[in-house]
């Protein structure tokens, strides 16, 4: 049978580097992402520098600062690392891939299907990967996801490690492997070190144990992290390429509190009034900002139900905007996934109210497709107490 | 808050404005008189970032009626009209 070989893509630490951006010199001495604000107080991804003293990403940061008191403490990137990562991603659906990412810095893509786009040889479809990304990575390749990470994880940066055959040759192949590899998977990463300290050190040895009494000891994980040892895995599920729609401001100085849910309102109704949503509602949206402490914050809001309404958009993003860390310097708003075309959205409103609102809203979408965007717009006091006139309001696309 | 595509109301246009040298009275504006000054306040802001405000604010009546709010940018100079 035809085993379609799976392509894992690793960028090592890539949330670490996109986060330390210029500052190199800091991956060469002991750092650490700091834990975000308001989030498990757990270090991110470290630098060699920092795993040499024992810690790695999900380390208590108490632990940490124990370990090495020098460690240094790099402000998480969120929004930073989504948009690199999001830019690495196109480009590998640019070579036809299906890609499926598993976390910012590791994706993966079945082969099969691209062998004959690119010349009818696996090397050449990860040599057009390779051009494609257009930036150092390690590639791996083998018959299931695991197999493959295990495979990029040993590879070096300019030459691809293929690890050939089925199930059988996985196996082979992952048992000398040490099981801290199963932190590459969010469902294993809590695995190793119970393992470690029970002696299990090797995946090998971890795939010699009777299934049911790993099952007994580790439960679901256990068994999955079983499963991968015998060089088995799941199918991949790759992601649909996503529609890019967002809004974005610049605050010319930090903004919080009532300022800033009028820096949203703006957001809400522009994202709103953009033609390419064509009348859909959105399902999840991306609230990001960049704090003026340096860092940025970046909160996925998936509504209870698909929204078209801007009044409730609002009510749902003011709540996660309440947990910004800092003051923003720039706040955006983007659409994850749309929801069906707006048809019955509830309103706050009493009935005539409403029917005459749809009316207006009709006749806005009329002047709009007639004279853009900018055809309907209303008056939005932003900054009400402003000693300078023409910061006290703005005109925003009536919705 | 600024973006590609903010549209901001009372926005200051550029005035042709007269004034005397040594307190910055305006004298005429657009090339009408003035009548009188009814006020004039200093405005200091966002001193604090990288694009301060300074300005100097005259709310006047010309000699035909109008009454006009008019200031001098005295970071840049220049006069402007705003409502």
């Amino acid at each position: 049978m035809f085993v379609s070989p799976i392509v894992c893509v690793l960028l090592s630490r890539f949330e670490l580097t996109v986060a330390a951006g210029d500052r190199e010199e800091l991956l060469r001495a002991p750092a650490a992402l700091a834990p975000e604000a308001g989030r498990e107080q757990r270090v991110g991804e470290v630098s060699p520098a920092a795993e040499a003293f024992g810690i790695h990403a999900g380390t208590p940061l108490g632990e940490a600062l124990a370990r090495c008191p020098s460690l240094a403490l790099v402000p998480p990137d969120p929004a930073g690392v989504a948009d690199r990562w999001e830019r690495l991603l196109v480009r590998l659906e640019a070579i036809g891939a299906a890609v499926e990412p598993e976390r910012p810095g590791l994706a993966c893509f079945a082969a099969g299907g691209l062998l004959r786009l690119h010349g009818g040889s696996l090397e050449r479809v990860l040599d057009a990967a390779r051009r494609a990304l257009r930036q150092p990575a390690r590639f791996g390749a083998g018959p299931s996801r695991f197999c493959a990470l295990a495979a990029a994880t040993r590879a070096r940066v300019r030459r691809p490690l293929v690890v050939p055959g089925g199930e059988a040759e996985a196996a082979a192949f992952l048992a000398p492997l040490p099981v801290a590899l199963l932190r590459g998977r969010h469902e294993t990463a809590e695995l190793p070190e119970a393992l470690e300290r029970l002696g299990i050190a090797t995946l090998g040895e971890l795939a010699a144990l009777p299934r049911a009494a790993v099952a007994d000891r580790f439960g679901a994980p256990g068994l999955l992290a079983h499963e991968l040892a015998c060089g088995r895995d799941g199918k991949l599920a790759p992601r649909q390429p996503p529609e890019r729609l967002a809004e974005e401001l610049e605050l010319p100085e930090a903004l919080s509190g009532v300022q800033l849910d009028q820096a949203l309102r703006l957001l809400v109704d522009r994202l709103l009034a953009r033609r390419e949503r064509r009348g859909r509602t959105l399902r999840t949206v991306v609230l990001a900002a960049k704090l003026v402490e340096g860092g940025t914050w970046r909160e996925r809001v998936p509504f209870r139900e698909a929204l078209a309404d801007p009044v409730r958009m609002r009510l749902a993003l003011a709540q996660r905007l309440q947990l910004l860390p800092a003051p923003a310097e720039r706040l955006r708003l983007a659409v994850e996934r749309f929801g069906p075309p707006a048809s019955d959205q509830r309103s706050l409103l009493d009935e005539a109210a409403a029917v005459r609102r749809a009316r207006l809203r009709e006749a806005v979408r009329q002047a709009r497709a007639a004279a853009g965007p900018d055809a309907a717009l209303r008056v939005l006091t932003v900054e009400a107490d402003s000693r300078v006139p023409e910061r006290r309001v703005v005109l925003t696309p009536f919705e | 808050m600024s973006a590609g595509r903010t549209h901001r109301l009372a926005q200051p246009r550029r005035a042709r404005v007269e004034a005397e040298a040594v307190d910055g009275r305006p004298r005429a504006v657009d090339g009408r008189a003035v009548e009188a000054v009814r006020e004039s306040w200093l405005v200091e802001d966002r001193w604090w970032n990288g694009s301060p405000v300074r300005r100097r604010y005259w709310e006047v009546v010309t000699t035909c009626g109008r009454n006009l709010v008019v200031f001098h940018d005295l970071r840049d100079g220049g006069w402007f009209a705003q409502r």
